[in-house]
């Protein structure tokens, strides 16, 4: 297909001008063909621009293969990525006393032989004999192996044409990589580049750099890597539609989210009725369904701000700090591997709870983490350093958590998608390299301190020490007496951070629109970019001005229109997964859903250790999930991670059968005195009751066939085992066990919506 | 390892479940005061208490550790004493606070728990009070005596007048309750508005006139009748600090506070003092108190030091009922201006425990309490006439901002000097029970405890500390085994004679040293756990200092087996000799097995090998060969244990149970004369 290439922007616009300056390594313009060309011709080939490069791109040197850790395969070790081209030229060109390569007969070369499938290979064929790549090693072998380690150019950055654009729903887009090096040479490295897209199923995109897009509007990204480099083609896929009936902003958000839509031409859901509103606040601030007096009052006011008290309301509730204290406590991996684990993970539950109770503000609320000192009882926060122990742990855990980067990779070798060296890991690092334990009389359970001394980190790679210095920011000197985890909280702190806001917002967005602004919420990188950067920008900037308040967040966000849009999908907008042209429905979490159905059944489900009546949004920790067969299948973590990803929140047939099965639901039904009881002895007529039960379900009057039917079935007399009518009001209570069970088995009932 | 303790071990290693593993108890029976109930009465009033104990027999005298608490037994309508029932009568001039109760039983005088005198009248919880609707009424300027029921929170509601200030306080680990309390202030509707999980007074302004509900629970939602409490609310006028409650103390704040230094610092730190810009300047010696505070807070003073001058410095926080643990570095400021540099001279932070103290994991390995402190005690020698500098941090510090995190600090000329503190010796076992740690001194007849004494030395102070023990009933000896030049632990021997009658004393107990040519007595505090604890997995012991040192005598129930020389006299002996002690046995019980290993304690003979000795025989000797111990001349006091497995029966009629216990022979004197001249 034609390319439709309608807008473009370069991402290095100032070197456009030189396109056409010579360079001494390769012309610009040098595609595949190309580089074949000049191969053949002699020209003279750098292991390290060229050679490597061919290593890379056909995958040798991966992970998996050569460049796995240890001895890569089968004895034949690749840096990773081609990270460090000196040990791969030694690894090539001398060891195993150089029987990789043969200058005598090079297509003969084992390196050759087997790349191309010639000779048995575990990895397969990783490249054509007619192959440009091919090509290049052939004659880098010709030439009898050049070393050119000390004298290659280095490469200074890596540019993508165009750099962004909009592309047509199913249309192409043609890429072209082009390096940059230190030398101010410049060489089109299309055929060497790796390409991966953000989001396949909005985009894919070819060995070659040839983009294709899906039926799916909104912002994709393609990410082209070379020789640790990586830059980012940003495209926008319009719908095309008309928008024309946007609601009036409320807020910042509105007027970015709106004018998103305006640009890619995607038609909005409208403003979701009261009752829809009311049920999905509830459960996105209070984790809970609203009671039926709070729903009778709230549909029958006429204040013009009713939604916005309700949102305030809703806020200075507890629940709102359970909820909240559930989703962070899990974060923190609160996680209960031994018995005299409770009283820590009790207290670090209540910390966190109180925290939000209290709205502290976020930045003093990690602070108090991070810096925590003295006992678990003295200063819950300790007890983080009780599941997290090292400090890479701590470092990895901070980053992914607080600042969305994630920094595993990097331990071992330069992040491939990032800009992270392993010299930032363990400068990072070196922030915790000061913590000081002392036991305590609980087994397993230490005292932190700040031990005195300069904080350094070494590099098990080069060996160096390392000062504190965070995520490419220097930190000034520490002095030995100063605890540099509160110099990192400062850092984390300061208003132009650029990570530490940006990763709350993204993932308090996605809490309440399912899909963060970035995906995954704590994959935050340069390669990664937002699907609406504007407002993304806006949100961070509000959170930092408004002195990281966690509630004012809650509030600006679910005070939008862009949240409170209907989740009906118009004729346009089904096939919007990221633009937030209407609410993404999604399946209640499996402590809510418990929640939900007591609240519904009039049952209460009995927690060990905690009273009577707690809710599974307040429980502390994960050892719940071991007694709740119902956690345990709507995939409640079990708090060993830092990634929400942990929480599993798909649907499956575990949980259709759990539903509609399984005793512990079977027996709320059926509780004593629970909601059908109820409602079986009840005196008020019958229609009133199905309406009271539709109100506390799904927080919304019946239709009148909705009446009509549960009313007729209700009306039903139930028979014993000999064919008999059972008595009337054990019938009646059967049969509203039977209306509840088919409410609570609908979507509109298990769905946030 | 005795033949107890192998066989103990190797049962224990074969069994799954080590906790509940053991068919032995630990420790013969001993009088435990569990709970009274209330906890605490008003001052000038008369209580009704009723009390609950471990061996405390059916009628035993309720005994208080000021003669401004007395106890008189609570009669029926018949005019019978009621079991365990009392009538406490508080005196008007009694000073509030907490004083100690405890039983005499006829297995002597039971472990102490904390009775609380206040100026406020007082209440009984009326449950269940577990709900906002259920809650319970606590007028303001009340305390409530109150028990906390398993998974419960309890619910007490007042009138909140607005803008008016109140005291709400909890006293729960602080009188010896196991509640770890959560103390909240909610709304009218149960919607928390403050909240406490650290134990301390919640200082709360009514936002409006109104009724507010306290809700009270333990972290965990355990209960039970240990869990009790007191729950004050009290209206506080604005601007009047938060009064200090009474609080049982630290093991390690027997240390606390040095000789001779006044209640009040004579000094006080004043900020801005965190930076090198921004200095206090003292002058040596200086008694200072300061806080903590804000987060991370910094104090550095600075001053004039001389060439050869020594320098003692203490700072005492944690011993304060702090949770901090403070630091102190010393510099050296040398050069000026911008050629300024702070050169190290000294850096201190913990005081070390006297003795490595038992970790609470599988094995008890020392003693389970420790008397050192994360405060600070060190020493800095001027090395040259200049300034210097003192930082003083607190390492908990970096986040919290409390200010009553205080410290005291001292920087003086040597002062020697030490203070002592003593607790039951325990077994080594490796054994969770930790039962037996609660261990009051009520003595069988014929029967000797010892008490492990440990010294914190102070100020390079190294010579002898003498034991002494005094006013005891009659029938009981205390003998000392001193705490000898440069160690710190020594052994204080108390026996009941085999005819000592039932009684109890609360008896004297010091320590006393040579220090510049002058005696110094200093008091031996007593340390017990505040609780029995069977499973340690499950349940961490919690020692505290007791008030006083009560001796007492059963008077009914023999010692299983009574072990002493067979004359009292001093034993002489030759250096390089070998000196035999014929072993008089007493037994009143069976025993588990023929023998029993014992070992010494006593300066100078501590390394005497472990030797048998029979447990059916009813002599025995003890072959002391100095030579190899290479004890020179001087006059010693030794006393041999080890521990046996007794048959014991708690009424003649019962069945036999085995019990473990710890098994102290009488001292014995010994003295080494010089080798004689050949």
């Amino acid at each position: 297909m034609l390319v439709s290439f309608l807008a473009v922007s370069t991402a290095r616009a100032d070197d456009s001008a030189d396109q056409t300056a010579p360079t001494t390594t390769a012309p610009v313009a040098m595609g595949a063909e190309a580089a074949e060309q000049a191969s053949s011709t002699g020209e003279r080939i750098s292991f390290v621009n060229d050679v490597v490069p061919v290593l890379t791109k056909s995958g040798c040197n991966a992970g998996v293969c050569h460049a796995k850790a240890g001895n890569g395969q089968n004895g034949f070790q690749l840096s990773l990525l081609g990270f460090e081209p000196q040990e791969d030229y030694e690894h090539l060109v001398k060891e195993g006393r150089g029987r990789r390569l043969f200058p005598g007969v090079p297509e003969r070369s084992l390196l050759l032989m087997k790349a191309t499938g010639q000779m048995p290979h575990g990895g397969g064929r990783r490249l054509a004999v007619d192959s440009a790549g091919y090509q290049t090693l052939l004659n880098w072998i010709r030439q009898g192996t050049p070393s050119d380690l000390a004298t290659a150019p280095a490469l200074a950055s890596l540019e993508v044409q165009p750099g962004s654009g909009t592309v047509l729903k199913g249309a192409e887009q043609k890429l072209t990589a082009i390096a940059h090096y230190a030398d101010g040479t410049k060489k089109d490295v299309t055929h060497l580049a790796l390409f991966e897209s953000n989001d396949k199923a909005m985009a894919e995109v070819t060995d070659v750099g040839l983009v294709k897009t899906s039926d799916i509007p909104g912002k994709v990204a393609i990410m082209v890597r070379f020789q640790g480099r990586i830059t980012v083609f940003n495209a926008s896929i319009p719908l095309g539609a008309a928008v024309k009936q946007l609601p009036e902003p409320a807020n910042f958000i509105d007027e970015l989210v709106f004018r998103n839509l305006k640009e890619l031409g995607i038609p909005n859901s409208p403003v979701c009725d009261d009752s829809v509103f009311i049920r999905r606040v509830s459960l996105d601030i209070a984790g809970r369904l609203p009671a039926p007096e709070e729903t009778r009052n709230f549909l029958a006011s006429t204040a013009p701000d009713k939604r916005e008290q309700l949102i305030d309301t809703l806020l200075k509730t507890p629940d709102y700090a359970d909820y909240f204290a559930n989703k962070w406590t899990a974060l923190l991996k609160n996680r209960r591997d031994d018995a005299s684990d409770i009283t820590s993970n009790f207290a670090f539950h209540a910390w966190v709870r109180d925290s939000l109770l209290s709205n502290k503000p976020y930045d003093l609320m990690v602070r108090e983490l991070l810096a925590a000192t003295g006992t678990v009882i003295a200063n819950p926060p300790v007890a983080w350093y009780k599941r997290v122990k090292e400090p890479k742990q701590q470092l990895e855990d901070v980053a992914q958590l607080f600042l969305g980067v994630r920094m595993q990779c990097a331990q071992c070798h330069h992040h491939p998608f990032e800009r992270w060296s392993q010299d930032d890991y363990y400068s990072l690092s070196a922030f915790f390299s000061q913590v000081g334990r002392k036991p305590t009389s609980t087994r397993g359970e230490d005292m932190i301190f700040h031990k005195r001394g300069v904080a350094t980190a070494t590099n098990i790679k080069t060996g160096v020490a390392l000062r504190p210095a965070a995520l490419g920011d220097v930190i000034p000197e520490i002095a030995p007496d100063e605890d540099p985890r509160l110099k990192l909280a400062d850092w984390m702190g300061s208003k132009s951070n650029p990570f530490f806001a940006r990763a709350f917002v993204n993932r308090y967005w996605k809490h309440f629109f399912q899909r963060g602004l970035i995906e995954p919420e704590d994959d935050i990188r340069d390669s990664n970019p937002p699907s609406n950067p504007e407002l993304l920008a806006a949100l961070e900037s509000h959170f930092i001005s408004g002195g990281f308040d966690m509630k004012n967040l809650v509030r600006e966000i679910t005070r939008s229109k862009a949240y409170q849009l209907s989740s009906v999908p118009n004729e346009h907008n089904l096939v919007d997964r990221q633009n937030y042209s209407r609410f993404y429905p999604r399946r209640m979490q499996a402590e809510v859903l418990l929640d939900s159905i007591d609240s519904v059944t009039g049952a209460s489900t009995d927690f060990a250790n905690l009273p009577q009546g707690t809710r599974a949004i307040a429980l502390p920790d994960n050892s719940y999930n071991n007694a709740s067969p119902f956690l345990r299948v709507f995939g409640r973590p079990q708090n060993e991670s830092v990634c929400e990803c942990e929480r599993t929140q798909s649907s499956s047939l575990a949980q259709s059968l759990h539903l509609m099965n399984a005793g512990d639901v079977k027996a709320k039904l059926a509780v004593a005195n629970g909601r059908a009881e109820q409602y079986a002895k009840s005196e008020l007529p019958i229609e009133d009751r199905v309406r009271d039960l539709y109100l506390i379900t799904f927080s919304r009057q019946p239709s009148e066939s909705e009446l009509q039917t549960a009313v007729s079935y209700l009306s039903e007399p139930v028979l014993n085992a000999d064919g008999n009518p059972v008595d009337p009001q054990q019938s009646l209570r059967e049969n509203f066990q039977d209306l509840i069970w088919a409410l609570v088995n609908t979507k509109e009932f298990l769905f946030n919506h | 390892m005795s033949r107890f303790l192998l066989g103990l071990s190797a049962f224990i290693l074969l069994s799954s479940h080590w906790s509940t593993a053991s068919a032995q108890s630990v420790g013969l029976p001993a009088p435990r005061l569990l709970t009274t109930w209330p906890m605490g009465g008003a001052i000038g009033s008369q209580v009704e208490i009723t009390v609950t104990g471990e061996n405390i027999g059916d009628a035993g005298e309720l005994i208080f550790s000021t003669e401004m608490i007395k106890a008189a037994p609570k009669l029926d309508a018949e005019g019978k004493p009621e079991k365990n029932r009392y009538v406490v009568s508080i005196a008007a001039e009694c000073p509030a606070g907490i004083y100690e109760a405890r039983m005499m039983t006829p297995l002597g005088i039971s472990s102490s728990r904390v009775f609380s005198a206040g100026a406020l009248p007082e209440i009984l919880q009326k449950g269940p009070n577990t709900t906002p609707a259920t809650a319970m009424e606590i007028p303001v300027n009340t305390v409530c005596n109150a028990a906390m029921s398993v998974k419960s929170i309890d619910h007490f509601v007042f009138e909140g007048k607005k803008s008016q200030r109140y005291l709400i306080d909890c006293a729960a680990k602080r009188v010896d309750s196991k509640l770890d309390a959560v103390l909240i202030v909610a709304d009218s509707v149960g919607r928390d508005l403050l909240v406490d999980r650290q134990g301390k007074t919640l200082d709360f302004t009514a936002p409006e006139d109104g009724r507010y509900i306290i809700k009270v629970h333990e972290l965990t939602y355990k209960g039970g009748p240990e869990y009790f409490y007191r729950l004050t609310v009290q209206e506080l006028a604005a601007e009047v600090p938060l009064p200090k409650f009474a609080s049982t103390r630290s093991v390690s704040s027997a240390s606390w506070p040095p000789a001779g230094i006044p209640e009040q610092a004579v000094l006080a730190e004043q900020e801005p003092n965190n930076t090198s810009a921004m200095v206090q300047k003292i002058d040596l010696p200086c008694d200072l108190s300061g806080s903590f505070f804000p987060a991370a807070d910094v104090d550095i003073f600075e001053f004039t030091g001389k060439k050869g001058d020594v320098w003692w410095i203490e700072i005492g926080s944690e011993r304060l009922g702090r949770p901090t643990d403070p630091a102190v570095l010393v510099q050296r400021v040398v050069g000026e201006g911008a050629e300024q540099k702070l050169v190290d001279l000294a850096e201190f932070s913990d005081i070390p425990s006297p003795m490595k103290p038992s970790s609470n994991g599988y094995a008890y390995d020392g003693p389970p309490y420790d008397a050192g402190s994360p405060d600070v005690m060190g020493k800095i020698e001027i090395p040259e006439d200049g300034q210097y500098r003192l930082q003083v941090t607190d390492l908990f510090g970096g986040t919290r901002n409390d200010p009553s995190n205080i410290y005291r600090l001292v920087v003086r000329q040597a002062a020697p000097d030490f203070a002592v503190v003593a607790w039951g010796l325990h077994m080594e076992l490796r054994n969770g029970d930790r039962n037996a740690l609660s261990k009051p001194i009520a003595l069988r007849s014929g029967a000797s405890m010892a008490l492990e004494v440990v010294a914190v030395r102070r100020d390079g102070f190294n010579g002898d500390i003498e034991l002494r023990m005094d006013q005891l009933p009659d029938g009981v000896t205390a003998t000392g085994l001193k705490i000898p030049a440069g160690q710190n632990r020594g052994i204080m021997v108390i026996t009941a004679d085999q005819h000592a009658p039932q009684g109890y004393r609360n008896a004297g107990f010091t320590a006393t040293a040579l220090i510049n040519g002058q005696e110094v007595q200093r008091p031996c505090h007593m340390a017990a756990m505040v609780w029995p604890v069977p499973d340690a997995w499950s349940e961490i012991p919690v020692p505290r200092l007791v008030a006083d040192v009560p001796v007492s005598v059963t008077g009914t129930d023999p010692a299983p087996i009574s072990i002493a020389a067979n004359e009292k006299k001093v034993w002489e002996v030759r250096a390089g000799e070998k000196l035999t002690i014929p072993l008089i046995h007493t037994r009143n019980s069976e025993f588990s097995g023929a023998s029993m290993q014992l070992k010494a304690f006593g300066y100078g003979f501590e390394h005497l090998p472990p030797f048998d000795v029979s447990l059916t025989a009813d002599a025995s000797e003890a072959v002391i060969d100095l030579g190899a111990l290479k004890t020179g001349p001087g006059d010693y006091v030794i006393a041999f244990y080890g521990s046996a497995v007794a048959k014991y029966r708690d009424k003649p009629e019962d069945n036999p149970r085995d019990i473990v216990d710890i098994v102290v022979t009488e001292p014995v004197s010994i003295r080494v004369m010089p080798t004689e001249a050949k």
